[in-house]
């Protein structure tokens, strides 16, 4: 390939959310010129996430991750919970195993953006808060560089990490714009709690924390669910349901998202609580299918950009993903200003490390979750089922008791659950889960 | 010649919330350029293109105010370089400790022709640094200013008064306050902060800055918030237009709204 003007940087990232952040300090690690665009004020002012961070992908990167960065909480209590109007049942997974060595952490992104960012200002890396990129350049099929305003600059190779709805990497016709079905809303608020309150009602010592995952009416039956994660004097507490249910329920997020603070199984959580951010984003729910074309002549798409997100039903996950692709990323295109080839060819090492990392094979694994979880029964009437079927076991009425199987098959009967829809949920829920 | 742009890198008071007892807890606020002073070093811009004048920034304060990412955000509106005292002791600095040290950094820059400030800051409002500042230099202190035109010892300077504009002729060092829409701050584009990054950035020691020590302390002892205005609630429910019109128009007298 030939690269008539010497450009201003060896690359420049668009965006310094996660993916963009990790793939800049590597690239800069390696000694290479990068220049990092964020269209926010400050990293991170608006980039939202539930919060729960798988960490050892983070720990290759920074080895010191767990004790420089600002984490919150070790996470070593999942707390699963089906909740219905005036019921709820819930599976309670504790685990020490959980906490050494650490595989969850919480982190408030307000926090932890600047810190990455700082931490590719160390590396030699120029950031450039402020400044929102307008389009690529292109000559040919080639990204040469990145416009905003009447500004222009160059660079061998251009990573577009600008999130969800990725204009840039739509831009150049690497993605369509995604579908409804493939996108979810998400709605979050931090609430402020003294650590002693919270520790007090997840019941944890020390730096232990606790996810909480919520289906059923916390969202009022659209497809999605909450989730209420402890940090170390606050709560992040949201939900998120997808955009197709939501439009055709004729539902408002917002309502969703009150209803569920309000709710007598979530609000004892909060009480006295006072409310610090709250924020909406979007969420890409399409999983493997939503993995376009990431790669072109000049030009890779990491993180969310490149639709690396999953909703496992009880998680979304998206932090580690772009973690794991920044890593890809940047040592495939380090490995082509070496060969000073970065056309598409060479930059494809970029997909293969990606798909035999971590994150192509979770994704994989994955593929089958966003179909699966399109089924309201999800949503409404296991959460009623499980709730029946312990009513039965529990509620003293001076009738015999009879056997829990027969009590969860009396259930059955009344819910408008068919076996045959359970037997089918069960076997789609083990192969896609 | 020489201008100076005194500006401030400070806490945003939209972040911050006020406790019951009228403390202010300002830990979630994040740091920025203070609201009002990139429409001084806007004005000032446009006089130095017009003079060839040189253009310096200059900023005291806590800590912080000296970082790169503070220093590059002021040096992308155009300054020519920035000079700051950085130091934990400021940061509860009252007014006239402010405007003190900064006294000396433009007496340490030496030769400085103009002082542009901003209408006011937006942590503390009151208006009050660019003042004394000139009056720890013995030099005039002008503030609402819109306009500012002609060069060093003929200086035309436009400002606001109350209920009318004027034109000044200044014919030596001034402190000038801009007003809040004096000009349109530019967004620093890319080129901008590329050329930032390669700005000259001088850091002062205060202690070497032999600022004269305050003659008297000045300590916050008592606060207290607004008291709530108690909501009378009063409904006018009638289904007569005119009746309801009425029945306004009484409500509102008897409360002495008109
Ligand atoms: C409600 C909700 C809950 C979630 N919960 C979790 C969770 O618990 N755990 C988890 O792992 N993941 C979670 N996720 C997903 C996770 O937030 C994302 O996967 C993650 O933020 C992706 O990081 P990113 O760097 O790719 O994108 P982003 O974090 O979106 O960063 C993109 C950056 O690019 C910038 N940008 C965009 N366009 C431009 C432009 N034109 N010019 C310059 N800059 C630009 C943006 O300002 C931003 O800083 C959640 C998401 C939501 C919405």
């Amino acid at each position: 390939m030939t690269e008539p003007v010497e450009p201003d940087f060896d690359v420049i990232v668009i965006g310094a959310g996660i993916a963009g952040c990790v793939t800049a300090y590597q690239l800069a690690q390696q000694g290479r010129s990068v220049l990092l665009v964020e269209r926010g004020e400050e990293p991170g002012s608006k980039n939202l996430s539930g919060g729960v961070l798988y960490s050892r992908g983070m720990e290759q990167v920074f080895p010191d991750f767990l004790t420089e960065a600002p984490v919150e909480r070790r996470i070593t209590r999942n707390y699963i919970n089906f909740i219905n109007g005036d019921s709820s049942v819930a599976v309670d997974y504790r685990d020490a195993r959980l906490a050494e060595p650490v595989n969850a952490v919480t982190v408030l992104r307000a926090k932890l953006d600047p810190w990455l960012a700082a931490k590719c200002e160390e590396a030699g890396a120029l950031i450039m808060p402020g400044v929102r990129v307008d389009r690529v350049l292109t000559e040919g099929t080639r990204v040469v560089g990145v416009q905003a305003g009447d500004d222009e600059l160059r660079a061998h190779v251009v990573v577009a990490a600008d999130g969800v709805n990725s204009f840039i990497a739509q831009d150049v016709g690497l993605r369509k714009k995604p579908p409804q079905h493939h996108l979810a809303v998400g709605v979050k608020a931090v609430v402020s709690l003294p650590r002693k309150t919270i520790e007090d009602r997840f019941t944890l010592t020390g730096d232990e924390g606790a996810a909480v995952a919520a289906v059923g009416d916390c969202t009022e039956g659209v497809g999605g669910g909450g989730f209420l994660y402890t940090n170390i004097d606050s709560l992040s507490i949201g939900i998120v349901v997808r955009l197709d249910d939501l439009t055709a329920k004729k539902k408002v997020v917002t309502d969703i998202f009150d209803h569920f603070l309000e709710h007598r199984f979530i609000a004892p959580y909060l009480e006295g609580g006072e409310m610090l951010e709250y924020g909406c984003h979007l969420v890409a729910e399409g999983g493997l299918d939503m993995v376009g074309d990431i790669v072109m002549d000049g030009m890779v798409v990491v993180g969310d950009a490149a639709g690396l997100t999953l909703n496992t039903g009880l998680t979304v996950r998206g932090m580690d993903l772009a973690v794991g692709s920044a890593v890809a990323a940047a040592e495939a295109v380090g490995a082509a200003l070496d060969q000073k080839n970065t056309s598409r060819a060479t930059l494809a090492a970029y997909r293969e490390k990606l798909f035999a990392s971590y994150v192509g094979k979770d994704m994989e694994t994955y593929a089958k979750a966003p179909h699966f979880l399109e089924t309201d029964r999800m949503y409404k009437e296991y959460g009623e089922l499980l709730a029946d079927v312990l009513y039965g076991a529990f509620n003293h009425d001076l009738k015999p008791r009879e056997h829990l199987v027969k009590v969860a098959r009396g259930s059955l009967a009344h819910s408008p659950l068919k076996i045959m829809q359970l037997v089918k949920d069960g076997i789609a829920g083990a192969r896609a889960l | 010649m020489k201008i100076v742009v005194a500006y401030k890198w400070t806490r945003d008071p939209e972040e911050a919330s006020a406790r019951p007892d009228g403390t202010v807890d300002w830990s979630r606020a994040k740091p920025g350029l203070s609201t009002y002073d990139p429409v001084a070093i806007e004005v000032a811009r446009q006089l130095a293109a017009e003079t060839g004048a040189e253009l310096i920034g200059v900023t005291v304060g806590d800590k912080g105010v000296g970082t790169p990412l503070a220093c590059k955000a002021a040096l992308g509106r155009g300054l020519d370089r920035v000079v700051t005292v950085e130091d934990g002791s400021l940061a509860d600095a009252g007014r006239s400790e402010l405007a003190a040290v900064l006294a000396e950094v433009i007496k340490h820059i030496g030769d400085v022709d103009l002082v542009v400030t901003g209408d006011s800051s937006m942590d503390v409002a009151a208006k009050m640094v660019p003042t004394v500042l000139a009056g720890e230099l013995g030099w005039p202190a002008v503030a609402e200013v819109t306009s500012v035109t002609g060069k060093a010892g003929e200086l035309r300077v436009g400002r606001e008064i109350p209920g009318g504009a004027q034109v000044l002729e200044i014919s030596g060092p001034a402190v000038l306050a801009t007003s809040a829409d004096a000009a349109a701050p530019r967004v620093p584009g890319m080129k901008d902060l590329l050329a930032a990054g390669k700005k000259p950035v001088e850091h002062l020691d205060l202690a070497a800055l032999k600022v004269s020590p305050q003659n008297a302390v000045m300590t916050v002892t008592g606060r207290s918030l607004p008291e709530r205005k108690v909501r009378k609630g009063q409904l006018i429910d009638t289904a007569d237009p005119a009746q309801a019109a009425d029945e306004l128009l009484t409500a509102l007298r008897q409360a002495g709204a008109l």
